[in-house]
């Protein structure tokens, strides 16, 4: 390959995203999003058919933007290889080549990487991901975290500038879930640009500076991690609560100002509350003022699906 | 180790460690076989027939198995990425695999050939003609069966489709097909470079033998290049 790796400017955007949408037939899988990534890491949170590998994969250069333009170092990413000299890619799906060992995969990623020493690498990823108890074991007897950081040996060998990853925790066991998070806030801050995808809220919490929210293919927010818990914190919450005295204890908070609806109508006591911690605080107190027994709070939209609609309708 | 090498070599041990090639083995052994069992049970096995086998069954059915599964298999199951997300000509990939998968057809069709012909007693310039096409035809078929792969993943049925209906049930009905059949083109290239009267008939002129495989081989390889240098990556959310 004669293709040279592209310069970044410092300071500037590494990857660009701009008005991108992909669609298949006449399902919309990523919807005019556009963004940019700078050194540091970023979360892309999202439910499971959020768009996220579709998102991940244009970036990648492995699919077609419908529309727009995915920008890598300057450079367009699709049908460019050259550019993959300088990104490490660690996709979700499982199937790795099962009759290699750990060794021979990692190795097989710095021989196609053209790495002057390919061992000293491979052995050097082996060690960042601690698998080196299971390197010379076929690939087809490892367990899922294991083949995971399998994965991550092999994108990391080259000592890209850019990794990707798309639910690289799946499978991994909680200590492994912490030292490949040490691991990739290390990289983070020797200026590598690293982008993770996950459906789990916690995991970007642990390891994002700034976080992209994917919902149903569109950009529902983004920013620094701290900025967008408190949109999803402080939104419209309704609780279903069951007490000894429900219309007495429904005239007790209407008064109050973290509540804003209250329903007796389909016979239970139903409250909307646009601040969580405040009403999580509130009730409890209201309740033994009145001298109300709490018998049941139960929220009642509290999956991720729903904080991410709400983040879209904002 | 160059990328070409590595390539090769991965593409080797992922063909050679499945299962179904020791099918293909014993496919590629039956006329050698059937040779033996005539010879044991005392009769002489005619070459031309057993030749006729080999270039109807054995060379496309293990053209197809190698030729779809070289590079078709990994787009499928999406290993082809740990390939392809790296800084390498697309080109490189399919020459890599496309010289694994003929090697590998051609080695096991001219071994069954030339053993086969050995056993029944024919005259080693026809056998060795024979085994000459039928190496330059496994190329032909094993790059067109890898093309169709990049395509599409309906492959393999694709091929049967080919070497079933096309080369078989519609060469003895319309004629026109034969002039883009690579079954007639081996059989044509085999009649010229073996001496005369041994039997093997083909089709087609020599030059359009030729020149069809010289085409099969040159556009599939353009055509497979040229595809996956566009390929996306199947099975996003």
């Amino acid at each position: 390959m004669t293709v040279a790796p592209p310069t970044s400017t410092p300071g500037s955007s590494v990857v660009e995203v701009d008005h991108v949408s992909r669609w298949y037939g006449n399902v919309v899988a990523v919807n005019d999003i556009s963004f940019s990534l700078r050194p540091g890491v970023t979360g892309l949170l999202g439910p499971n058919g959020a768009g996220k590998s579709t998102l991940l994969h244009m970036l990648a250069g492995l699919l077609r933007p419908s529309s727009g333009r995915v920008n890598v170092f300057g450079q367009t990413v699709w049908r460019n290889p050259g550019l993959y000299a300088r990104i490490g890619l660690v996709p979700e799906r499982e199937a790795v080549y099962s009759f290699l060992t750990g060794r021979e995969f990692v190795m097989l990623n710095a021989r196609l990487q053209r790495m002057p020493d390919a061992d000293r690498a491979t052995a050097a990823a082996i060690r960042t991901v601690d698998l080196e108890g299971a390197a010379d074991r076929a690939i087809g007897t490892y367990s899922k975290g294991m083949r995971q950081r399998a994965k991550i040996a092999g994108a990391l060998v080259h000592d890209p500038q850019i990794l990707l990853l798309d639910e690289p925790f799946n499978g991994m066991d909680p200590r492994q879930r912490l030292h490949m998070i040490a691991l990739l806030r290390t990289m983070a801050a020797e200026g590598r640009t690293i982008l993770f995808s996950s459906h789990i809220l916690e995991e970007v919490e642990r390891l994002a500076d700034s976080i992209l929210v994917l919902f149903a293919g569109r950009l529902a927010a983004s920013g620094s991690f701290r900025e967008i818990r408190r949109l999803m914190t402080d939104r419209p919450h309704t609780f279903h609560v069951r007490s000894s005295d429900d219309r007495r204890l429904a005239a007790a908070l209407v008064g109050e100002t973290a509540v804003f609806g209250i329903d007796l109508s389909s016979g239970r006591l139903a409250v909307s509350s646009s601040e969580f911690g405040a009403f999580t605080r509130l009730l409890p107190r209201v309740a033994r003022d009145a001298r109300i027994t709490l018998l049941e709070v139960t929220p009642t939209d509290d999956s991720l699906e729903s904080v991410f609609a709400y983040l879209v309708r904002r | 180790m160059t990328v070409f090498a590595t390539i090769v070599e991965l593409t080797l041990r992922a063909l050679l460690g499945r299962r179904r090639t020791v099918l293909l083995v014993l496919l590629a052994a039956l006329p050698v076989l059937v040779a033996l069992l005539a010879r044991v049970s005392g009769r002489t096995p005619e070459e031309a027939t057993l030749f006729d086998a080999m270039v109807r069954t054995v060379l496309p059915l293990v053209a197809l198995v190698f030729g779809t599964s070289a590079l078709g298999s990994e787009l499928e199951d999406g290993t082809a990425v740990y390939i392809l997300a790296k800084p390498i000509r697309r080109a490189q990939v399919i020459l890599a695999k496309a010289g694994v998968a003929g090697s590998l057809t051609g080695g096991l069709v001219v071994a069954s050939t030339l053993g086969s012909g050995i056993l029944a007693g024919g005259t080693l310039a026809t056998t060795v003609g024979f085994a000459v096409a039928a190496a330059v035809a496994a190329f032909a078929y094993v790059v067109l069966f890898l093309a169709a792969s990049v395509f599409t993943g309906r492959a393999l049925i694709l091929g049967l489709i080919y070497t079933l209906v096309w080369e078989g049930a519609l060469a003895g009905i319309l004629e026109g097909t034969r002039q883009f059949s690579i079954r007639e083109a081996t059989l044509s290239l085999a009649a010229a470079l073996a001496p005369a009267g041994s039997g093997i008939q083909g089709g087609l002129e020599l030059g359009g033998a030729v020149g069809l495989v010289a085409v099969v081989i040159a556009g599939g390889l353009a055509l497979a290049i040229w595809r996956l240098a566009g390929w996306e990556v199947r099975g996003s959310d």
